[in-house]
């Protein structure tokens, strides 16, 4: 039996230590005195109930799971990501994109109106549809989107430091695809049922590939703990190691969160966004959201696989946030160049893709297999 | 419910045999009947985001497509009834509703049967001035169409351009006509209004920013790998089976029939000009995509042999005196510019025959003109080469009244419909929606 006291002491062990907000600021000081304000969270150390809420929202595995880099990160990049996509669109294209929510700063904000305009629009629920599965798998997704959180460490910043992070947290992405087809289920409509079957294509076509080049890279650095491959990464990042397997997972990555060309299972003028044609309101923007979060996860694990992971110049007032940071900007980046790819390509067919996946693109991560094995039996990471 | 007494009444009542036609074109018992064949029958359209105003009633087997049964009609508005109840001069405006993109091809389809009725000859600056306008609809037209095939791939980019490249047809036909789409130009014996010097340089401009730009638009769509791999044989229809099907235009020449209407019987300034006829051997979705890219470069081309005709032509002198119920006088030329005389002198001795001198501006003498025309008793026809395909026009006159009797427009869309159905067979489904696009199918034109 936990007591409050020793629950207090357990979520203060292990806290995320930001300096920016647990320094004090000095205010001034003569001679001998110095007068400060004293920080945030030692405001509320001495109140009961705060001081526990408090300690256990820098606690670190709810910190990485709800802030960074989890919810609120996810959050954040959603919402950069979308207007991102919109406006490098409308760049390429001689439009403006977004602009008129927020003329001073490029419309930024226009993201976060549409989901306002979605949370007061009516949610319909037809009368075909299996309702309580319909109304329930939107929700369900969160699952999915930020259990691989508590696997994949941001520098300090981790919930469980296990030695099986890289396949436990491909693993929990690979079940975004079960839900997305139960969604399809569960809508009862032609259109959605094909979206679904899409999907469920899609997914056989680029999981092997994915799951292939990712344990090419584990092999590789002989550990599937995040935190090892990173160390290990800081002389030579993995994309140099073997590019091979970074191209095979990049391109997985394209067809596991249907971005251009491989934006099949959604494609508009075909199915009209497939899985997920019945949804209305804020149920759709939840489903719609959902691409963007795996996205966000894979993109994450290819940072840490391929680019160094968290490794980046310390930035003091962060603290145990400045990995985090490096992570997020990395990952950020990796998604602005997906999203880039609308501009330039249309979609490939289901065949095609499925062809492409079970073709080239699996030749190339066998050959980032051999490369990983290569790698790792002559230990070559390990002299680096 | 249960205690009542069901009667029976002696009376023989069978269904009427309309009732059958409401289910029409949805055979009855089509759902069924694919059920039991592992088929799956799809509703597209009419609102759907790939379907245009039309419906299409899929059958597909797995991912490929059985059978497309289309159900046109949804934008029908009765074109050939309305135009019995309007003047013939009301009807110009009326006949290129179908294609509002396309309008001086279709009102010069059923101008010239006019003309044909009353022996018109039109004066060549006018002749010029058509031409050149009718190849702008056609660039914009092919332009408009590669936008849709390419927003139905996916491509943003590829919709994008090509409707911003549009803006500049639409403009050159704002400043010649004053609309920029259903601009209502083309009167029987010539056009409303001349073009003047700043216009041609304009549109001379817009045409080389368009051939400019289509470069980029190439690199970008035409030539883009995944644009290939999904249109390149891909509803492939055989020069036997275009034939077969009655293919018409772009569609009929990507199959390898050489057949153009401007080139088999020429009217306007098309004889006087030199272009080619754009043929490919293919048939398939990318070959249709590619003749209508190429034949956008040959109207940049034609278009610039008519400006640079028409600068060298006196201005004026646009609409036939013989429309003029041929006897008013022509109103006497006024030379505007030195050139502009000398121009005159020059064509005056070279087509010494030429006696009448047509009207300058019909400004004013609108209704004077046309209000009262009538045709003489017969029924006269036309094709036209429209951007689409060809456009057939018949006018039935009775000879006395001021509207036509019977008034027959069969446009593009609708020769092509059933060679797009047929070619769609065994195709994929996602390649439902490039098929469209590679057709262009638009269905307000077909329905008319």
């Amino acid at each position: 039996m936990l007591s409050y006291s020793s629950l207090l002491e357990m979520f203060r062990q292990n806290s995320v230590g930001i300096p920016l907000i647990t320094r004090k600021v000095i205010l001034y000081h003569t001679a001998n005195k110095i007068a400060y304000i004293p920080p945030l969270t030692s405001l509320f150390a001495k109140i009961p109930l705060l001081n526990l809420i408090v300690a256990l929202v820098f606690w670190k595995p709810f910190f990485a799971v709800v802030f960074a880099p989890g919810l609120v990160c996810i959050l954040i990049a959603i919402l950069f990501i979308i207007w991102f996509e919109r406006k490098v669109t409308a760049r390429v294209q001689w439009r403006y994109g977004p602009l008129e929510v927020s003329r001073s700063v490029g419309g930024i904000i226009q993201p976060m109106a549409d989901g306002m305009r979605y949370f007061f629009q009516e949610v319909i629920v037809h009368r075909e549809a299996h309702r309580p599965y319909f109304l329930q798998f939107p929700l369900i997704t969160f699952l999915p989107v930020l259990l691989p959180i508590l696997v994949i460490p941001a520098g300090a910043v981790y919930a469980i430091n296990t030695p099986y992070s890289i396949p436990v947290a491909i693993a929990l992405i690979s079940l975004i695809p079960m839900i997305i087809v139960a969604i399809g289920w569960a809508s009862n409509s032609k259109f959605a049922y094909i979206g679904s079957l899409r999907e469920a294509i899609m997914y056989f076509s680029y999981e092997v590939v994915l799951i292939i080049s990712a344990m090419a890279m584990v092999i590789a650095y002989g550990s599937a703990n995040a935190l090892t491959i990173v160390k290990e990464q800081s002389v030579v990042p993995g994309i140099v190691l073997n590019p091979f397997a970074a191209l095979a997972f990049f391109v997985a990555i394209a067809m596991a969160t249907s971005r251009f060309p491989f934006e099949i299972p959604e494609a508009d003028q075909e199915v009209v966004f497939g899985p997920f044609i019945e949804y209305t309101g804020i149920i759709f923007g939840v489903v719609m959201t959902l691409a963007y979060e795996k996205l966000y996860l894979l993109c994450m694990l290819f940072s840490i696989l391929f680019l160094g992971g968290w490794s980046g110049p310390f930035i003091p007032p962060l603290g145990d946030l400045s990995p985090a940071f490096w992570l997020f900007v990395k990952t950020i980046a990796l998604m602005m160049i997906f999203v880039f790819f609308r501009t330039f390509y249309a979609r490939y067919r289901l065949d095609q893709a499925l062809k492409i996946g079970w073709s080239t693109l699996m030749a190339l991560a066998i050959v980032a297999l051999g490369v990983g094995i290569g790698l790792g039996a002559t230990n070559i990471v390990g002299w680096l | 419910m249960s205690n009542m007494k069901e009667y029976s009444l002696p009376v023989p009542v069978k269904p009427p045999a309309e009732i059958e036609s409401l289910e029409l074109p949805v055979p009855p018992g089509l759902d069924e009947t694919a059920l039991k064949e592992d088929e799956l029958v799809l509703f597209v359209g009419p609102q759907h985001g790939g379907s245009g105003h039309m419906r299409l009633i899929v059958r597909v087997h797995g991912d490929v497509i059985k059978e497309v049964i289309p159900d046109p009609g949804f934008v029908h508005r009765g074109m050939e009834k309305l135009a019995e109840n309007r003047l013939y001069i009301q009807n110009i405006p009326l006949l290129e509703r179908p294609a509002i993109m396309d309008c001086i091809n279709f009102s010069l389809g059923y101008v010239r049967a006019i003309e044909k009725a009353l022996d018109i000859e039109v004066p060549e600056r006018a002749r010029y001035i058509r031409t050149m306008m009718a190849e702008i609809c056609r660039i914009g037209t092919h332009l408009y169409d590669a936008g849709i095939l390419a927003v139905f791939l996916g491509h943003t980019t590829g919709f994008m351009w090509p409707f911003a490249l549009r803006e500049l047809t639409c403009e050159a036909l704002m400043r010649v006509s004053g609309a920029r789409i259903t601009a209502s130009y083309v009167v029987p014996g010539g056009v409303r209004r001349d073009v003047d010097r700043g216009t041609l340089n304009y549109i001379n401009e817009a045409m080389t920013y368009i051939q400019h730009k289509l470069k980029d638009f190439e690199r970008v769509f035409i030539t883009n790998p995944v644009t290939i791999a999904r249109m390149k044989d891909v509803a492939v229809l055989s020069k036997k089976e275009a034939i077969k099907y009655g293919l018409v235009g772009p569609f009929l020449r990507a199959s390898g029939v050489e057949y153009d209407v401007r080139a088999i019987e020429p009217y306007d300034a098309y004889d006087e000009l030199t272009w080619d006829v754009i043929v490919a051997d293919d048939g398939d979705s990318y070959s249709r995509f590619l003749v209508r890219a190429n034949e956008i470069l040959q109207s940049i081309s034609i278009i610039r042999q008519c400006v640079k005709a028409l600068k060298e032509m006196p201005e004026g002198n646009i609409i036939s005196a013989d429309v003029a119920e041929k006897k008013k006088p022509a109103k006497p030329a006024k030379p505007k510019e030195g050139e502009g005389e000398k121009g005159e002198n020059e064509k005056a001795e070279k087509d010494g025959k030429e006696e009448k001198k047509g009207l300058d501006s019909i400004k004013g003498a609108f209704f004077r003109i046309f209000g009262k025309l009538t045709l003489p008793r017969g029924e006269y026809t036309t094709l036209t080469e429209a951007s689409r395909g060809t456009v057939l026009y018949t006018i039935v006159s009775d000879g006395q009244s001021n509207a036509p009797y019977r008034l027959r427009i069969v446009t593009p869309g609708w020769f092509y419909l059933k060679g797009f159905m047929e070619s769609l067979k065994g195709c994929r489904l996602a390649d439902l929606q490039a098929v469209y696009g590679s057709f262009g199918y638009f269905p307000p034109e077909a329905d008319r």
